[in-house]
């Protein structure tokens, strides 16, 4: 009994988040109620309720399930990645920048929902990805080994900058409909800036 | 840089005299601001109706809509006149500094200084500058060009005394300090913390990113 119970929410919680995860980037976060997900989803809105605490929530999962395909292409291509720090961490960049343009609304829900004064606790806001983070350190601190990078650099510093540039490369996809590619060579050039202070 | 700084809502540009009815209206659209800069605030740039703001200010819906066409026009209008109130801080602060990188952390610090009490509007409107039309963050953007040029110009001093160089392109320079300067609104609002690690949270990102044009 438990277990078929299990099966209908699990398949609840599916249906619901890829529903929210096209309306939200076919007419944009605000716009999209739950009670059009539950319509989409083909759930009660009160099954919808039973699962996620808020829209926020639906978003911060749909988010989340989101990044485990990107990290499981990330961690298949990290280890082949050649060349400098900068030419690593750029193409670390390029993938995120490929894969958030291929829904680029449903991220810019993304990061508009992190400055939301109402995060529920639930919710993970845009910043917070272990992984991203856990590999951009790994580079540094390659490059601190290869003696590109300054032994003295503050890894923690270094990853804020790079990742709230990056974040705000977004503004030009939401303000001129810029693409990955555009993101990408601008983000390269902000890399290249930030590392050449760090020379040792 | 003969830069001249375009100043918003300067007293010079209005009318002499108003007339009754003139007067009336201006009246009437500062009662309108007021009531939803408090909203704005409380609620959110979306939790705000239009409805919300007429009740706070006493009036109808209509009245609003005469002074406003819609929430967006409202709420940029709010945000001009935050944005253009920074302009002489930020001026003053960045003249007496002695070095570019002195200017530039003295300027954003009397930004986040006078944004202090309007921290949340701030945060509202930083939430709904993802996902609004390409137009409307146009005119925002518009709003900010002079402080970014107060930025611009202080990079380009610092290459004048030889202390910068234009080893990469200053407008990059420029915009990647003034997103961090942004991105620090966000840290503010969730760990409340104050104006002065605020401060030295964004100094040492500057120092970060001057280290790569420092002469």
């Amino acid at each position: 009994m438990a277990g078929v119970r299990e099966t209908q929410k699990q398949s609840t919680r599916r249906k619901v988040l890829e529903a929210a995860r096209d309306l939200f980037n076919e007419i944009g976060y605000d716009e999209t109620t739950i009670r059009a997900i539950a319509e989409r989803a083909g759930v009660s809105v009160g099954s919808v309720f039973t699962t996620f605490a808020s829209k926020a929530d639906v978003l911060s999962q749909v988010m989340d399930d989101r990044v485990d395909a990107l990290y499981s292409e990330l961690d298949r291509v990290a280890r082949h990645l050649r060349g400098s720090v900068v030419d690593r961490v750029s193409s670390v960049f390029a993938i995120h920048y490929d894969f958030e343009c291929r829904r680029v609304k449903l991220f810019l829900a993304h990061v508009a929902a992190s400055f939301s004064p109402t995060l529920e606790p639930s919710t993970i806001p845009f910043g917070r990805n272990a992984r991203f983070k856990g590999m951009l350190v790994e580079m540094i601190r390659d490059g601190v080994s290869r003696g590109e990078v300054r032994q003295d650099c503050d890894h923690d510093l270094v990853l804020d900058t790079l990742m709230a540039a990056y974040a705000w490369n977004y503004r030009l996809a939401a303000q001129k409909g810029a693409d990955a590619a555009h993101m990408t060579a601008l983000m390269e050039r902000q890399v290249a800036l930030i590392f050449d202070g760090l020379r040792p | 840089m003969n830069h001249i700084p375009m100043r918003m809502n300067a007293p010079s540009l209005r009318p002499q005299k108003l007339t009754r009815r003139a007067m009336a209206k201006q009246q009437t659209r500062e009662k309108v601001l007021q009531a939803a800069r408090e909203m704005f605030i409380e609620r959110g740039y979306e939790g705000a109706t239009i409805r919300d703001i007429a009740r706070a200010a006493g009036m109808s819906t209509g009245a609003v809509f005469a002074s406003f066409t819609d929430k967006p026009e409202l709420f940029d209008a709010i945000l001009s006149e935050d944005f253009a109130a920074l302009f002489d801080p930020m001026r003053d602060a960045a003249a007496t500094a002695p070095t570019a990188r002195e200017a530039l952390v003295a300027m954003f610090s009397a930004a986040y200084r006078a944004h202090t009490a309007q921290l949340p509007l701030i945060q509202a409107a930083l939430a709904a500058s993802w996902t609004r039309t390409p137009e409307a963050e146009q005119l925002r953007r518009e709003s900010l060009r002079p402080l970014r040029a107060l930025v611009m110009e202080v990079l380009e001093r610092g290459v004048e005394r030889g202390e910068l160089t234009r080893r990469f392109d200053l407008r990059l320079v420029s915009d990647v300090l003034w997103d961090l300067y942004l991105a620090g609104y966000r840290p503010a609002a969730f760990e409340g913390l104050s104006v002065e690690i605020q401060t030295d949270r964004l100094a040492d990102r500057i120092d970060l990113v001057l280290a790569g044009v420092t002469a």
